[in-house]
């Protein structure tokens, strides 16, 4: 599916205005600006280290950055916490995945429509029939995505023991939950091979589609992010090293030279 | 306030404080140990004197054994408990989460008070003999012309020992070793530490201390199950963490602090509030908690 | 998410929202047909187990349809055990739910039985008005360290709700106008509960609201995000839970159904003193939730209701077994009896049997409404963990 034209009148969802933070005496992250566009898919790449992750945590809202704004359809949100940020429509993975893991698959999907369910927590102990209603839409709602990520047999199964590839897949099932306008993914990819890395771009294509989603994602799997990635940053060492159009990035010289030694599943790397 | 305190009750109530405060120091130390080495707070770290209090109280009272042996033997069944805790419940909980084995250690306490309980049914109050018991040995020395007694100064003395000991101790191999496991467990096991030995020592080393501290408060005083969880141990915390809960000098130190502070509360001043030395540990405890909770004397922040 | 055009595509998927998608999704499978159900003798057998324990519940203790006269000592007894439950399943919220330790439960406990006593006898009110107000001076309490507790976090936390109960104890309790100094502060059962008898259907009452209230705020959303945020409170927040909100709401919850027993404990005694309400108090809350086995309300039920009648004598009495173990050598009197049986327990449940009571709970409730009687495994250990450490 060919990249949609960067039109001018789309609206920038996110974007982040030099987004500096430091820990005790390391700059993690260094005047680092970002601008991701409604419906477009933007990869983050870098060697370990680079502050990918630290910066989804400062746009995501665990850190709070010593220098920068981070604006949302224009809207400051630089503190705002996690949650609010959520409400707003951000939704994010970790690297480690993040779910529940001694809940069931089910209830993990009907614990992510947290925002969704609109009967206050005081009503939901009294019992109105409302709160039932609502209820039974929520465990209809998470099915019915378990559906869609082919993982409804395992709606009553604990989380916990699942095989990695699926605790993945669920994550992801547990995001859609939320309702996101933007999804922030940071390894989606991580320990899959060539052709499981391959259906993962596929699938967050379609899902790009069907939802109406923009999706930031970082990934060692260069081949992935640069096929389905309308535009590409590479960090090295909190800096922002390039950005453009994938092809281009990959085959900056810096950017080749950062990988140059790293463990990156790429086999595909191009030389200049 | 009128500060109407003479220099005398003050002198005298400091080196009760500096004495009570050994003992806090003593307990506090082999609470940081624990720590160091398990995770935890101790909660049976009081227990292991009371019980040093009855097995050496049963080597007298029953066995008629000679003064000495007899402490030899209170420390010894301290040494036990330690030993059987840290083998019965402190290993299987290895990868439990902390306030899971904080729940645990409370079991331990409550277990040795309940059978210490069960065995004295029907006399709970006993005697304890001081270490050196003639009368004219009660008011030996006298610092700012207060009178101390041999039982107070051997209990400092102990303390500078203990702290001597522990100095070396911590510069040996093994005492590194046992530095490097609470840190690193991993890393120490990959060099050849076994990290199962490193908990054994540490515990019987705080079993050791906390033994000491038992025997040393019961000297010449009555003594009844729980004694020392009841009256030491929760000064005993507040001194490791005032002390910074991973620094042994700390905890030395912090021991003697709240021995002062408590013993300040008991001024004739301060009479009139009920509970003065009492709550003031407990305002010390809330206030570094609160404020400071990495303690007086850590270096890191 | 609404539909919209858009031109640059040429063959596009056709865009839903995700309500369309539900509607358009086929049912979900039933359930894969369980296997055969018991047999009619098996549910006669269910039946007949469940009368026996409906009856030893609510009708034995008073006397009701009883072939064995109990005195009115007894249901007193059994009463503490009932408001025991009340207790447990208030620790529970915390050590169970939210993951936090709390050293000093028995203050919350102490200040609702002070209140309730004071509102009836100083202010003159009813015991329900009385019982309300505990609740809600229990509830603010606990909110109180709710919010500490977001800034001190595990262990040390578990230090701050010690120093808090025994400097309740050393302070409050020593303030003679609200608690009537040594000879305590009177309560008077309200009308209509006067007897022992009836007061105790009072407690099962309140148990069964506390239960209620339990089961319906861990099965919605605010439960929910409960249990998200005592695992993994990060991923909690991008889904949209407030963890500090919901984490002070659970202690108030807590605080709440902690002052609602010390009410009930206060008009059970008809006198409230402070002595009683120690650390060691604690400590036996403590013991008794975990015991119970955490997150089981049945099994924390069980739990609390066991150590109570434990530790007033009345089980022993009920088992006939009392002069047995109070023999030498053993000399087990019933009152050291629970100080030792108690801590082992604890450290069997803790090392051992993690689900503690409520492995025998689940096991005898799943067969009662018609399942296998097949031990149920604990599948994890006694979390109590504070991962916002």
């Amino acid at each position: 599916m060919s990249a949609p034209d960067l039109q001018p009148e789309r609206t920038t969802l996110l974007e982040t205005d030099g987004i500096s933070i430091r820990f005790g005496g390391v700059q993690a992250l260094n005047d680092v600006n970002l601008r991701v566009d409604e419906w477009e898919i933007v990869g983050i790449i870098g060697p370990n280290g680079a502050g990918k992750t630290t910066l989804f945590n400062c746009i995501t809202g665990f850190y709070a950055p010593t220098a920068g704004r981070v604006r949302y359809r224009g809207q400051d949100v630089t503190d705002l916490p996690v949650h609010k940020r959520a409400n707003l429509g951000m939704g994010r993975t970790f690297q480690n995945v993040g779910l529940v893991k001694g809940s069931t698959a089910g209830e993990n999907l009907k614990t992510a429509q947290h925002l969704e369910v609109d009967y206050d927590p005081l009503a939901g102990i009294f019992g109105s029939p409302r709160t039932f209603d609502v209820e039974r839409h929520t465990t209809d709602r998470a099915r019915a995505i378990l559906d869609l990520m082919g993982l409804a047999h395992l709606e009553h199964t604990r989380v916990q023991g699942l095989p990695y590839g699926v605790l993945k897949r669920l994550e992801l099932a547990a995001v859609l939950a939320t309702d996101p306008d933007i999804l922030l993914l940071d390894e989606p990819g991580s320990g899959m091979g060539p052709e499981e890395a391959e259906e993962l771009g596929d699938l967050l294509l379609q899902l790009r589609e069907e939802f109406e989603l923009t999706i930031v994602m970082i990934d060692h799997h260069v081949p992935l992010v640069t096929r389905i990635s309308d535009y590409v940053y590479c960090l090295n060492f909190g800096e922002v090293l390039a950005e453009g159009l994938p092809d281009d990035v990959r085959r900056h010289p810096e950017v080749v030279r950062a990988y140059l030694g790293d463990e990156a599943t790429d086999d595909s790397e191009e030389v200049a | 306030m009128v500060l109407a305190i003479s220099l005398s009750e003050l002198s005298r109530v400091l080196v009760l404080g500096i004495v009570n405060g050994a003992i806090y120091s003593l307990i506090a130390i082999g609470l940081v140990l624990v720590y160091k080495a398990s995770g935890v707070f101790n909660f049976a770290q009081g227990e292991f004197g009371t019980v040093a209090i009855y097995g050496a109280y049963a080597a007298f009272s029953m066995f008629h054994l000679p003064y000495g042996i007899g402490l030899v033997v209170g420390l010894a069944a301290a040494l036990a408990m330690g030993l059987l805790t840290e083998r019965f419940v402190i290993r299987p909980l290895f990868d439990a989460p902390r306030v899971t084995l904080l729940v645990a250690t409370a079991g331990v306490a409550l277990l040795a008070i309940g059978v210490e309980f069960w065995r004295t049914a029907n006399n709970p109050l006993r005697f304890f003999d001081a270490i050196v018991n003639s009368p004219s040995s009660l008011d030996r020395v006298s610092p700012f012309g207060v009178a101390v007694s041999d039982q107070r100064l051997i209990t400092l003395a102990v303390l500078a020992a203990a702290a001597v000991l522990l100095f070396l101790f911590f510069r040996s191999p093994l005492g590194l070793a046992v530095l490097a496991a609470s840190q690193e467990p991993v890393a120490s096991e990959l060099v050849g530490v076994s990290v199962r030995r490193i908990s054994t020592i540490t515990w019987g080393l705080a079993a050791l201390l906390g033994g000491a501290a038992g025997l040393l408060y019961a000297g010449g005083a009555q003594f009844s199950p729980g004694l020392i969880t009841g009256a030491v141990l929760i000064p005993g915390f507040t001194a490791a963490i005032v002390g910074g809960i991973t620094s042994l000098p700390g905890a030395a130190a912090g021991g003697i602090l709240v021995g002062v502070l408590q013993a300040l509360g008991s001024l004739s001043t301060f009479e009139s509030i009920k509970g003065a030395s009492f709550v003031s540990v407990f305002v010390v405890l809330l206030v570094v908690l609160l404020v400071r909770p990495q303690g007086l004397f850590a270096s890191r922040s | 998410m609404a539909v919209q055009d858009r031109d640059s595509d040429e063959d596009r998927t056709e865009v839903l929202t995700l309500d369309e998608l539900i509607a358009t999704t086929t049912d979900p499978e039933p359930a894969p047909a369980e296997p055969s159900g018991p047999t009619p003798g098996g549910w006669v057998a269910r039946v007949a187990v469940g009368l026996v324990l409906a009856w030893a519940v609510l009708c034995y203790p008073t006397n009701v349809l009883s072939p064995f006269t109990v005195g009115g000592v007894e249901a007193n007894a059994v009463s503490e055990a009932v408001i025991f439950a009340v207790i447990g399943l208030s620790l529970n919220v915390l050590i169970g739910y939210v993951g936090t330790i709390s050293l000093g439960h028995q203050a919350f406990v102490g200040i609702g039985a002070f209140t309730s006593a004071y509102v009836v006898t100083e202010m003159g009110q009813e015991f329900f008005i009385a019982a309300l107000v505990a609740s809600l001076v229990g509830a603010a309490q606990a909110a109180l360290l709710g919010a500490v507790s977001l800034r001190v976090t595990g262990l040390y936390f578990g230090l701050i709700t010690l120093s808090y109960g025994i400097m309740t104890q050393e302070s409050i309790f020593q303030i003679e106008s609200l608690t009537g100094g040594t000879a305590g502060q009177a309560a008077p059962r309200p009308l209509g509960f006067e007897s022992d008898f009836r007061y105790y259907y009072l407690c099962l009452l309140v148990l069964a609201l506390v239960v209620f209230i339990d089961w319906r705020l861990m099965a919605t959303k605010g439960g929910r995000a409960l249990l998200a945020l005592r695992e993994n409170p990060r991923v909690a927040a991008t889904w949209g839970i407030n963890v500090k909100a919901y984490t002070v709401l659970a202690f108030a919850v807590s605080g709440l159904f902690a002052g609602l027993g010390g009410a009930l404990l206060a008009h059970r005694d008809l006198n409230v003193v402070a002595n009683p309400f120690d650390f060691r108090l604690a400590l036996v809350f403590i013991m008794m939730t975990v015991i119970g086995g955490l997150r089981n309300r049945a099994g924390v039920v069980a739990g609390a209701a066991f150590f109570a009648l434990l530790r007033n004598g009345e089980l022993l009495e009920l088992l006939r077994v009392a002069d047995v173990f109070a023999k030498p050598p053993i000399s087990l009197t019933a009152e050291v009896m629970p100080l030792v049986l108690g801590p082992v327990l604890l450290l069997l449940t803790i090392t051992l049997f993690p689900g503690g009571f409520g492995q025998l709970t689940s096991t005898v409730g799943r067969w009662l409404r018609g399942g296998p009687f097949r031990f149920v495994k604990a599948d994890k250990e006694v979390q109590i963990t504070d991962v916002r450490a």
